[in-house]
C-alpha cells in the first residue's frame, strides 16, 4: 500500500508593529505580565477598536512579496469562542474579505525548486497567554500579547512531506523578515504555525480526512509532528479505522500528538461581520507608495551582489540568506569600502563560528557596526588579517568593542619599517646558514624568515611591509 | 421656588439670576430624589462628588452648567459604579468615563447619579433589572417603558430636568411616550459609542430625555461629538441643534406611512394622533401618505440583528477579568456557565440564546445575513420616502403605560411594544417623541423620524408644537403652570 | 427547537438552562424563532446586507503606543487575581 501525504500550513506571523492591531497599547515582547494592556486589550465593557494602519501597510509588503491579489477593501469579522485569554470572548479576524488573496512562493526541494500556492494572508489579533504551570490548580493570564497584530498565512494542501513543510515555513520566514514586518524570533513566539495532515492512497484524487496539529514554534518540531502524524494515521487506517477530523497538540518531549481534551469540535465560531469596524480602504497612492519602498528580498540581493559588487553567487547566497547576515554587510560595506574582503570574512570565518556554535547569526554577540570596525581595523592596517582572526573570535566571546580588545591586548600592527628592519636584520644576522641556502637558490625558506619575525614580534609585523623589508635585505 | 418640573432652561435661568444657589439645586434635587424613592429610578447616587461640583463651579456662560443630570446606568462613569441593572455588573467600578458623559460634565452638568434600565437596555417596560422595577409617576403600578425607564420615570417625576438614555430599539422614545417627556435618538454616529455598555452595536445610540425638545436639542449640542476612538462615529461637524427651533413649518411635508395600519390601535390612541395631525395642519404642514413597503418586517428583522450582536457582546461577561464570578468554580467549563446563568437574567439569556441560533453554522443564512439583507431594504425604503417628505410622523406606542407584569409570560408581546419605534433603529435615523396627549388620563406620545443627519428638522417640528400646545406641561401633579 | 438545539446554543452561550425552565425557554425559543421566520418569505435577490448604517470607510490609526501600564486598575477589578495575574481554575489542554 503507498500513502501520499497531504498537508497544508497556516502560518500566524506577528506583525513588527509598535502597537497593537486595534489599541495603542504596547507590542514589547518581554514585560513584566499585563503591564502592556490597554482597556481596549482588556475588553472592558463600552470600549471600541480602532485599526492601526500600519498592520495593513505590512501585510500588503507581504502580499507584493508573493505576487498576491492586494484587497484594497478588506473588512473584518468576529470569531465567537470562550477562552480565558481570549479577553472579549471573541477574536476579530478577517473571514469574508482578508488583506491579501491568492498568492504563491517558491520553495527547494530535494527535487529542485516547487512552487507553493498561497490561499491568502490577513490580518487578526492574537490572544493573551495562559500560564498553566505557575500556581497550584489554577491558570494565570497574562494579556500583554493580547491584540497584538498577527498576519494569518494559509497555504494551499500542496505540501507533500515534511521536509517540504519546513522549507514553506523557512521560506516565509525569510520573506517576512527580509520585509521587515516580522522579526522571525521563533523562540519567543514571532511565528507560530498550525500543520493540517492527512493522507490518501497513491494517485487518489480525494483528500482523506485531516487533522490539525496546533502552534508549533520550530523547524525540527515541525517536521518531527508531521512524521508522527502521518505514521499514526496510516497506522489507524491500515488497522480498518478512520481518521477523526479533530485539533491535536504536538508534544516534543514524548514526540507525539495528542487530541486536545477541550471540546473544539463543537466549536461553532458563529462568524459575522463585526459592527464596530467599518471597511478599511487603501488608496491606490497608498499601494504605489509601498511597491515603490518595498524591502529588497533575498532574490534582489543576491542579484545585486553578484552585478554590482561582484560576489561569487555561492558567496552571495550564503551572504543573502538572511536579513541580519545580509544588514551586517551592508553595513560594513558601507563603512569600509572593500566588499570583497567583508564577503570573506563573514561567508568565512565568521559562518565558521556560527557553525561550531550551531547558532543563527542573531543568536550571536557579533553586531553591525562591530563587525565592520573589525574590517576597517584591517584595511587601515590597524591589524593583520590573522591578528583579525583572534580579534574576532575575542569579539564572538565577549561582544566588547573591537578597538578595546585591540588596545587591551596590544594588538595593533608594527607598521615601522625602522622596526621591522631591525628585527628583520637582527634575524638575517642570526641565521647565516639558512640565508645562504635560501641565496643557493632555496626559495622556500622565505617564509622561514618571514615566520621569525613574525614570531619576534607576537604577530604584530605587518606582512606586507615584512615582506618588502626581507625581499629587500636578502637580496 | 421650587425646582421640581422645571426644564433646563428654566433652572438656568434661575441659577444666572441668582434666584437659586448651585448648591441648593443640588442639594434640592437629591432632597426629591430621595422622596421619590419609591419610583426607583435610581441605582446609585453621586451625592458627595456632586455637592462638591457645585460648590466649584464657574458660573460659565454655558445653558448646561451647574445643571443636575440623571446619567442611565449604561454608561461608564469613572469611579462610579456602573451596572447596565445587572447582577453581572452589580459591583463594576470602571476606570474610564463614557464620552458622552464627559462632553456632558465638561459643559458643566452634574451628574447626580445612576439611573435604573432593563438588564443590558433589553426590555420595553424596565421589568427586568437586577434592582427591581421602575414605577412611571403617572399612575399606581405602571411601567414607565423600557429600556430606559429609569431616566423617563426621574424626569417625569420632575426629581431632574433631563437624563441620558439610550436607544437600540425605541429604549429612548416609548418610555418618553409612556411617561409624558421628549425623548430623542439621533442619527447613528451623532453621539459617541466610547464608554456606551453594548448592546446590539450597529444600532445603539445614546440621547438626551428632558421636558421639552427644547431642551433636548441643548443636551444634543453638548452629546453629539466626533471621537477617535469611536469610528462609527460621525465627523461631520455639529450643528447647533437649537437655531432653527423656531422656524416656520409652513408647507412641510409630513409623511404618515401607509403601512403602519392606526385603525388596528386602541380608538382612543387614533383620536390622539388624529388630533396631531389636525393642529399641525393648523401650523401649516402638508400630510402625504408615504408607503414603506418593509417596514412589517422590521420587528422580526431587530430580532435577528440585535440578538445577534448582542450574543457576541455580552460574551465579554465570563467572570474572568471584571464584573461578578460565581463562587467556587469546579473547572473553567463551570466558572463560565455558572457565572453567566447567574449573572444575566431571563429576557437577556433568551437573547443570547437567540444570537447564538442565528449567527450558528447552517442558520446564518437564513437569518443573520437574510436579516442585513432586509434591512438594507427598509433602509431604501425611507430613503425613497424622503424625496417626498420632509420627517415621517406616527405614534410613538400603540397605547399608554400598561400594568407591571401584564404583558405575561409570551416575549413576543413585548416585543411588539417597539413596532414604531425600530424602523428609525434598522435604518439609523434620527427620530424623537413628545407628548401629545392623554388616554386613560394616561400620557402617549407622537414620534418624529428625520432623514439622516436632519436632527434639527424634527427638533423644529417638535418645537412648533409645543409652542402652541401644553401636553408638555403637564405633570402627574397637576399642569405646570 | 429540539431539545439537543436547545443544549447546543446553550453551550456555545456557555449557558444553563434549568430543568424546570427548560421546557418554557424551549418554547419561548420556538415562538421567536417562528416569529422571525416572517423574513423567509422575502425576496432579497441581489441586496448587498447592510452592516452599519453609515455608508462610510474606516478612519483608522497611525502606529503609537499610547497606553500607560495599567496593571494595578486592571487586576484590582479582578473577580480573582494575585499581583501579576489574572486567576482561572487551571485549564488542561
Amino acid at each position: 500500500m503507498s500513502w501520499e501525504t497531504v498537508i497544508g500550513l497556516e502560518i500566524h506571523v506577528q506583525l513588527s508593529t509598535k502597537s497593537k492591531l486595534f489599541s495603542g497599547g504596547s507590542t514589547g515582547f518581554g514585560a513584566e505580565p499585563n503591564t502592556h494592556v490597554d482597556l481596549i486589550d482588556m475588553g472592558l465593557p463600552g470600549v471600541l477598536p480602532v485599526a492601526n494602519r500600519d498592520a495593513f501597510f505590512k501585510a500588503i509588503r507581504f502580499g507584493l512579496a508573493t505576487n498576491a491579489e492586494i484587497n484594497q477593501t478588506s473588512t473584518f469579522d468576529r470569531k465567537n469562542y470562550f477562552y480565558p485569554d481570549l479577553p472579549k470572548g471573541y477574536q476579530i479576524t478577517q473571514m469574508a474579505m482578508p488583506i491579501v488573496g491568492k498568492g504563491s512562493i517558491r520553495i527547494e526541494t530535494d527535487n529542485g525548486e516547487k512552487l507553493i500556492n498561497i490561499t491568502r494572508a490577513h490580518l487578526e489579533e492574537d490572544a493573551g497567554k495562559s500560564i498553566h504551570d505557575l500556581f497550584e490548580g489554577e491558570t494565570g493570564v497574562d494579556l500583554n500579547r493580547a491584540g497584538t497584530p498577527l498576519l494569518e498565512i494559509v497555504s494551499e494542501p500542496e505540501i507533500s512531506n515534511a521536509q517540504e513543510a519546513v522549507a514553506y515555513f523557512k521560506a516565509i520566514r525569510q520573506i517576512v523578515t527580509f520585509l521587515d514586518i516580522c522579526d522571525g524570533n521563533m523562540a519567543q513566539g514571532s511565528m507560530r504555525c498550525d500543520v493540517n495532515v492527512s493522507i490518501r492512497k497513491s494517485g487518489d484524487k480525494e483528500l482523506g480526512t485531516r487533522a490539525e496539529i496546533k502552534n508549533i514554534n520550530s523547524f525540527k518540531f515541525i517536521e518531527r509532528a508531521i512524521n508522527h502524524e502521518i505514521a499514526r494515521q496510516i497506522k489507524i487506517i491500515e488497522s480498518g479505522d478512520s481518521v477523526v477530523q479533530e485539533t491535536r497538540l504536538y508534544d516534543s518531549i514524548k514526540n507525539e500528538t495528542r487530541s486536545m481534551r477541550s471540546k473544539e469540535e463543537a466549536n461553532d465560531y458563529r462568524y459575522f461581520p463585526c459592527p464596530d469596524l467599518l471597511p478599511v480602504v487603501i488608496s491606490d497612492d497608498e499601494l504605489n507608495e509601498i511597491k515603490n519602498n518595498l524591502p529588497e528580498l533575498p532574490k534582489q540581493k543576491i542579484k545585486r551582489y553578484v552585478n554590482e559588487i561582484n560576489l561569487d553567487e555561492s558567496e552571495a547566497k550564503i551572504i543573502a540568506a538572511s536579513k541580519t547576515m545580509a544588514n551586517i554587510f551592508e553595513e560594513a560595506c558601507k563603512k569600509t569600502k572593500d566588499s570583497k574582503l567583508v564577503a570573506k570574512w563573514l561567508v568565512g570565518d565568521v559562518s565558521a563560528l556560527l557553525n561550531k556554535d550551531n547558532i543563527d547569526i542573531e543568536e550571536s554577540n557579533l553586531s553591525s557596526s562591530n563587525f565592520a570596525k573589525l574590517i576597517e581595523r584591517i584595511t587601515d592596517d590597524t591589524i593583520s588579517g590573522k591578528i583579525a582572526k583572534s580579534v574576532l573570535e575575542e569579539v564572538w566571546i565577549s561582544g566588547d568593542d573591537v578597538d578595546k580588545i585591540i588596545e587591551n591586548k596590544g594588538l595593533v600592527q608594527i607598521q615601522d619599517e625602522t622596526v621591522l628592519e631591525k628585527v628583520a636584520q637582527s634575524i638575517i644576522d642570526n641565521n647565516p646558514s639558512q640565508v645562504k641556502a635560501y641565496k643557493d637558490g632555496k626559495d622556500k625558506l622565505f617564509g622561514f624568515f618571514v615566520g621569525q619575525v613574525m614570531k619576534e614580534t607576537q604577530g604584530k609585523a605587518n606582512p606586507k611591509s615584512v615582506n618588502e623589508i626581507l625581499n629587500k635585505l636578502l637580496k | 421656588m421650587s425646582i421640581r418640573y422645571k426644564t433646563i432652561k428654566e433652572l438656568s435661568y434661575m441659577l444666572k439670576n441668582k434666584e437659586i444657589s448651585n448648591k441648593e439645586l443640588i442639594e434640592e434635587t437629591f432632597k426629591l430624589i430621595k422622596d421619590n424613592q419609591y419610583l426607583n429610578s435610581f441605582i446609585t447616587l453621586n451625592k458627595e462628588k456632586a455637592l462638591e461640583k457645585a460648590s466649584n463651579i464657574d458660573n460659565t456662560s454655558s445653558l448646561l452648567s451647574g445643571i443636575p443630570i440623571a446619567q442611565k446606568d449604561l454608561f461608564c462613569t469613572k469611579d462610579l459604579r456602573t451596572t447596565c441593572g445587572s447582577n453581572m455588573l452589580s459591583d463594576f467600578i470602571p476606570p474610564y468615563s463614557a464620552t458622552v458623559i464627559e462632553n456632558l460634565e465638561n459643559a458643566g452638568c452634574i451628574s447626580v447619579g445612576k439611573t435604573n434600565m432593563d438588564e443590558f437596555a433589553m426590555g420595553s417596560s424596565n421589568e427586568t433589572s437586577f434592582f427591581g422595577n421602575v414605577l412611571n409617576p403617572w399612575g399606581e403600578n405602571l411601567v414607565p417603558g423600557g429600556s430606559s425607564g429609569g431616566s423617563a420615570s426621574a424626569v417625569a417625576a420632575g426629581l431632574v430636568p433631563a437624563a441620558t438614555g439610550t436607544d437600540t430599539g425605541g429604549s429612548i422614545r416609548q418610555p418618553a411616550s409612556l411617561c409624558g417627556i421628549s425623548g430623542l435618538k439621533p442619527t447613528y454616529g451623532r453621539i459617541s459609542r466610547w464608554g456606551m455598555i453594548a448592546f446590539a452595536s450597529s444600532l445603539d445610540q445614546a440621547g438626551p430625555m428632558a421636558r421639552t425638545a427644547e431642551d433636548c436639542a441643548i443636551m444634543l449640542n453638548e452629546m453629539c461629538s466626533h471621537d477617535p476612538k469611536d469610528t462609527t462615529s460621525i465627523d461631520e461637524a455639529v450643528p447647533d441643534f437649537t437655531a432653527t427651533l423656531d422656524e416656520s413649518i409652513k408647507g412641510l411635508k409630513i409623511g404618515i406611512v401607509k403601512e403602519f395600519d392606526l385603525s388596528r390601535l386602541d380608538n382612543a390612541v387614533v383620536k390622539v394622533f388624529e388630533e396631531t395631525k389636525r393642529h399641525y395642519e393648523s401650523l401649516g404642514a402638508e400630510f402625504v401618505e408615504i408607503s414603506l413597503p418593509n417596514i412589517s418586517l422590521s420587528v422580526p428583522t431587530y430580532y435577528v440583528v440585535a440578538p445577534a450582536e448582542c450574543s457576541s457582546n455580552l460574551s465579554r461577561f465570563d467572570g474572568v477579568k471584571f464584573g461578578k464570578r460565581s463562587m467556587d468554580p469546579i473547572n473553567l467549563e463551570d466558572l463560565y456557565i455558572k457565572t453567566r446563568s447567574e449573572g444575566f437574567g431571563d429576557e437577556v439569556k433568551r437573547r443570547i440564546l437567540i444570537g447564538s441560533y442565528v449567527l450558528s453554522a447552517g442558520f446564518y443564512d437564513a437569518y443573520y445575513k437574510k436579516a442585513q439583507q432586509v434591512r438594507r431594504l427598509i433602509k431604501n425604503d425611507f430613503d425613497e420616502a424622503y424625496k417626498l417628505v420632509d420627517v415621517i410622523m406616527s405614534p410613538t406606542t400603540r397605547g399608554a403605560a400598561f400594568e407591571a407584569g401584564s404583558k405575561g409570560s409570551d416575549p413576543i408581546q413585548m416585543y411588539l411594544e417597539d413596532l414604531f419605534t425600530i424602523p428609525a433603529n434598522l435604518a439609523g435615523l434620527p427620530a424623537l417623541s413628545i407628548p401629545n396627549g392623554m388616554v386613560d388620563s394616561k400620557p402617549v406620545g407622537v414620534q418624529l423620524i428625520g432623514n439622516f443627519l436632519e436632527e434639527q428638522k424634527i427638533l423644529q417640528v417638535a418645537h412648533s408644537f409645543q409652542k402652541s400646545t401644553d401636553w408638555h406641561l403637564k405633570t402627574p401633579d397637576g399642569d405646570k403652570a | 427547537m429540539d431539545k439537543k438545539t436547545v443544549t447546543t446554543i446553550s453551550y456555545l452561550s456557555r449557558l444553563k438552562i434549568d430543568k424546570n425552565n427548560e421546557d418554557k425557554i424551549t418554547s419561548d425559543l420556538e415562538n421567536i424563532i417562528t416569529f422571525v421566520d416572517q423574513l423567509n418569505d422575502v425576496s432579497v435577490e441581489g441586496i448587498e446586507p447592510l452592516t452599519s448604517p453609515l455608508e462610510k470607510i474606516a478612519k483608522t490609526r497611525s502606529d503609537k503606543v499610547t497606553a500607560k501600564n495599567n496593571k494595578e486598575i486592571f487586576l484590582e477589578r479582578a473577580p480573582k487575581s494575585n499581583e501579576d495575574y489574572f486567576l482561572v481554575p487551571r485549564v488542561v489542554e
